[in-house]
């Protein structure tokens, strides 16, 4: 009784990393640890996949 | 004049934007309605004629009447994050939040009617091929029978969700994904099913769109790639995202697109066939750009940031796609 389409269905690959940034409700921003910006540390950001495509996300359908 | 942006706090991509705002001055707020009640706090009043209304959160207050731009980013459920969250406290908040937003003279990106209507996959389907966009061969349906016969007529096909949602228990993802000349069709029954002509792509595109602004980058596909990696945000990368110009035709096609979707801001996805033809997939209303700004540096943040300001072309109104209250 599946529908055909979860034949295809595979398990989400979860994201265990915490993010290494936090959110600062002054800035509205989040921060580094360091202090800098997390949005202007592309290296972090591309390990983190934060800003990618995702294939559907939990909460939202536009990715 | 501020701009209100609405997102979750880790939203990092939403911070590239807020960066750029900051620089060219332009004071924003920011929360996410998840916050309501508890962190978040909002009143208006309809008395004499007369409507104000506020916001405040992080002990920032601002006016519903001095919002020039409301950016609907990626926000939470309203008071998911209540001290008793409920369905009902939800709708309650949602209803406030979003029904004083609406009586604001700002514009939207995008506005959450043309963005609720937008996520529609067969609608997307139907209003590319009214806009000019060569649209692979797709048939959703729940008859077994008419997914065999469309598999006689195109053997070569994809399956994909009609919603682009995910299912959550237990969490899985569905990549569009190759189907094999004899598959069974009966679990079609089952559940809507999207099929669709698999375009054997030598590129990805991604078209980011704001305003009248369009910014399209490219992904070589891998010339060894197995047909069966479909889904480029499965497939293993073998290029960065690189800058491409957008065909005439395409860019026509897409700027219709996006006024007869009233959207300020879209991002399409496109698979480009051996003959070099753009065969439009989909179009998020919301779809992630930081990736492709950074693979390309192309500016989609500070284009996104001027357009919230009013600036350039941006600051066109509904012929753009941006509605305002009155909608």
């Amino acid at each position: 009784m599946q529908p055909f389409t979860l034949n295809y269905a595979r398990p989400a690959v979860q994201l265990d990393v915490a993010t290494p940034y936090a959110y600062d409700s002054g800035l509205q921003l989040n921060i580094l640890p360091d202090g800098r910006i997390a949005a202007t540390d592309h290296a972090t950001l591309r390990a983190l996949g934060t800003t990618t495509s995702t294939a559907g996300s939990k909460t939202h359908f536009d990715d | 004049m501020t701009v209100l942006i609405l997102t979750s706090e880790e939203d990092v991509t939403a911070d590239m934007v807020v960066l750029r705002l900051g620089e060219a001055g332009v004071p924003v707020v920011r929360l996410d309605p998840a916050d309501l009640t508890n962190g978040v706090a909002l009143s208006g009043e309809y008395v004499h004629g007369a409507r104000h209304g506020h916001l405040s959160v992080g002990g920032r207050l601002v006016s519903m009447n001095g919002l020039r731009a409301i950016w609907v980013r990626r926000p939470g459920t309203p008071a998911a994050r209540a001290a008793h969250p409920s369905a009902w406290l939800a709708e309650e908040s949602s209803q406030a939040l979003y029904g004083m937003l609406r009586c604001s003279d700002a514009r939207w990106m995008n506005h959450p009617d043309a963005a609720r209507r937008a996520r529609h996959k067969p609608w997307q389907l139907h209003l590319a091929q009214r806009c000019g966009l060569p649209v692979p061969a797709t048939l959703i349906t729940t008859f077994p029978q008419a997914a065999r016969e469309f598999a006689e007529r195109f053997p070569d096909l994809v399956v994909k969700p009609v919603s682009g949602a995910h299912p959550q228990e237990p969490p899985r993802a569905v990549p569009t994904s190759r189907v094999a000349p004899d598959t069974d069709f009966t679990a079609v029954a089952f559940g809507p099913t999207l099929l669709q002509r698999r375009i054997a792509k030598r590129a990805d595109i991604r078209l980011t769109a704001v305003g009248r602004t369009l910014l399209a980058a490219r992904k070589p596909a891998d010339p060894d790639a197995r047909p069966e990696d479909v889904d480029v945000r499965f497939a293993p990368s073998v290029s960065p995202w690189l800058p491409v110009d957008v065909p005439p035709r395409v860019a026509e096609s897409v700027l219709r697109y996006l006024a007869d979707a009233e959207l300020a801001y879209g991002a399409f996805d496109f698979a480009e066939d051996a003959d070099g033809i753009w065969w439009f997939l989909e179009c998020n209303q919301s779809g992630q750009f930081g990736f492709v700004e950074m693979d390309t540096g192309q500016p989609i943040a500070a284009t996104i940031a001027d357009w919230l300001a009013g600036n350039g072309d941006s600051g066109r109104r509904c012929a753009e796609g941006d509605r305002s209250a009155a909608s």
